[in-house]
């Protein structure tokens, strides 16, 4: 019993030891650029180690002045490979902020490739990269690791977010509009038909009681072709997933970038 | 000249009318009933003795200068009282003894009308008729349901024009087929242009159109279609108990009338003909009558007037198929709680339905 509970503590220090000193070489928030203040990047940082320990899957925000000569991929990459990730397939997911050429760039690699799709990238970048580019960064990266930890949870349950299953907004403003839009025209049709039937003195336009049985003959129809136009369209291809590539190290990675 | 005629009923001597129940003519004092065609020799015989008396010429000559004003004077038979009716005027009834009267100078000669189709329906059926028709609306003031009687109720004659006419068209219209197929990289969409001819005849009989100015045109036309298979050759005892006015439009000018509804009808004949295009633009229409000819005829009618909230409001009835027309009032404010009720609702169900498609799809 002694011998248990003495592996145990053992086995708990060992854990701590392991997680606070991988959180000092590697933090999971890198604010190269010295984007947040003291106060907003500590509050990031705790949040990206919440999630990245409960999903266990490292989500890493890094900020930069300068790329060294690297592509935004390639340095994503290289700075995720450099020690990054959970487990064997070291899933992880690394944010990267470049302020010399505004890009951005979002390195998957591990589960992480399969939780962040092509489709979901975009649709994420949609939400966070605007506050970027009005230069709330805090509120940028507060959006982003909110979306990370829906996704990652949503990739869990089997179906990670691709194109066509992408998260539903709420609908908006405009479907108000719409739906009274509709209303209103709906209620002016059915209630002009409930005025038309107490206006049932009309003039007649044809005469088709009258026509005489049988009378209608044609005797003359002919169908001329003139000419045609043919126009063509590009069909959209609507295929999803995530496309990968290998990092300088040889590891396979997913991602997406663009600029803010 | 005889100007005015009464039918006597030949056993008690009281004052008959045709019944549209029996279609018969019926004396209301001793219930006997007789046949139109005795009833045709009897109002030859009637003609003959009215001939002899010469006092009506004078009179009717004096009467002539007020025919000018659009009224005429004329003299009961039955109990002498003055009879005074507008100029178009063929059959009214006395104001004092209420005995049917028919001015026969407004249907003979050119005047005569060719066909008659007989009153089938009585006036209950037109109070029917009324009561159905304001069934079943929703936006009818409740008020005008509880509060409206009827002011007058009449069984009119109204002259008719019937034009009977062939007609040769040649149609031309310009036609698009509309065909679209992929091949996985494109989706391609074929727009064909046709030049389309038609040619051909077609033939109409007995258009009616309203003959008299007092009578509105779309009102009639609201009460078509009167079915002239149970048209019977003109006789005057028809009219009796019954009002009837003479033609005061011309064929001539009802010519324009038929002439619309036959295009209208030869224009969607000849489109219904020209099938498989997804859009047909008319572009040219010929359209030539041939054998136009035209009948006169007295169609039966019940007019029926209401007042309601100080508006006068006319219905009219088809004394034969009981084709009711008539324009009522709007309520406001049920309108308006429908309409937007109807938006309310509608809109909320449109939001909800597009919210369901949204979280599910």
């Amino acid at each position: 019993m002694k011998k248990i509970i003495s592996f145990l503590l053992v086995l708990t220090f060992v854990l701590m030891g392991a997680t606070v000193s991988y959180a000092e070489n590697f933090p999971r928030l890198v604010d190269g650029a010295e984007l947040l203040s003291k106060y907003e990047a500590t509050e990031i940082e705790s949040r990206l180690n919440e999630i990245s320990e409960r999903q266990k899957l490292d989500v890493v925000i890094v900020t930069t002045d300068e790329l060294y000569g690297k592509s935004p991929r390639d340095f994503a990459d290289d700075y995720f490979d450099s020690g990054y990730g959970f487990g064997n397939n070291k899933d992880g997911v690394l944010l990267l902020i470049n302020m010399e050429e505004r890009d951005w760039y979002l390195s998957t690699r591990g589960f992480a490739v399969t939780a962040f799709t092509d489709a979901g990238i975009d649709y994420m970048a949609e939400e966070f990269v605007p506050y970027m580019s009005d230069g709330d960064f805090y509120r940028g990266f507060e959006v982003f690791t909110r979306l990370c930890d829906e996704f990652i949870t949503q990739a869990k349950n089997g179906e990670p977010y691709d194109r066509g299953n992408l998260p539903k907004e709420p609908l908006g403003f405009i479907w108000i509009v719409v739906a009274v839009g509709v209303g209103l025209v709906v209620a002016l049709i059915v209630t002009a038909s409930m005025k038309r039937r107490l206006k049932n003195v009309r003039s007649k336009t044809e005469a088709s009681d009258y026509i005489r049985k049988g009378s209608f003959n044609i005797t003359n129809s002919r169908d001329l072709f003139l000419y045609r136009n043919v126009s063509r369209v590009k069909i959209q291809t609507n295929s999803g997933g995530s496309s990968t590539h290998r990092s300088s190290s040889g590891a396979r990675h997913g991602g997406r970038g663009g600029k803010f | 000249m005889d100007s005015m005629m009464e039918y006597k009923c030949p056993c008690c001597g009281g004052a008959i009318g045709f019944d549209s129940a029996v279609q018969k003519m019926k004396c209301p004092y001793c219930d006997t009933e007789f046949e139109m065609d005795t009833l045709k020799e009897y109002d030859e015989e009637l003609k003959k003795s009215a001939q002899e008396d010469m006092s009506w010429e004078k009179k009717s000559s004096e009467w002539e200068e007020e025919d000018e004003n659009n009224v005429a004077a004329f003299v009961c038979k039955s109990c002498g009282g003055e009879i005074v009716a507008d100029k178009n005027t063929a059959a009214t009834s006395c104001p004092f003894c209420d005995n049917p009267v028919i001015m026969t100078e407004r249907l003979a000669g050119s005047l005569k009308p060719d066909f008659v189709i007989p009153f089938k329906l009585d006036k209950n059926a037109a109070k029917e008729g009324m009561k159905k028709h304001l069934q079943g609306k929703k936006l009818l003031p409740k008020a005008f349901k509880d509060e409206n009687h009827i002011d007058e109720i009449k069984g009119v004659y109204v002259p008719f024009w019937l034009f009977d006419a062939d007609v040769d068209a040649n149609m031309r219209y310009k036609g698009t087929r509309i065909r679209s197929w992929s091949d996985g990289r494109y989706r391609y969409t074929e727009t064909s242009y046709f030049s389309i001819l038609r040619s051909g005849s077609m033939g109409f009989d007995v258009i009616p159109v309203d003959g008299s100015s007092k009578m509105p045109n779309d009102m009639m036309e609201s009460l078509e279609p009167f079915d002239f298979s149970e048209a019977v050759d003109f006789q005057t005892a028809y009219l009796a108990g019954y009002l009837a006015d003479k033609y005061d439009v011309t064929a001539e000018e009802s010519e324009e009338r038929v002439n619309t509804r036959i295009k209208g009808s030869v224009e969607r004949s000849f489109a219904s003909t020209v099938i498989g295009y997804s859009a047909l633009i008319p572009e040219s229409c010929g359209i030539s009558l041939k054998n136009a000819e035209e009948k006169y005829a007295l169609f039966p009618v019940w007019i029926l007037n209401t007042t309601w909230n100080g508006e006068k409001y006319v219905f009219a009835m088809n004394g034969q198929t009981g084709k009711f027309a008539g324009n009522l009032p709007v309520d406001k404010g049920a309108y308006h709680k429908w309409l937007w009720g109807l938006t309310a609702a509608v809109g909320a169900g449109f939001y909800l339905l597009a919210t369901l498609i949204h979280y599910l799809f």
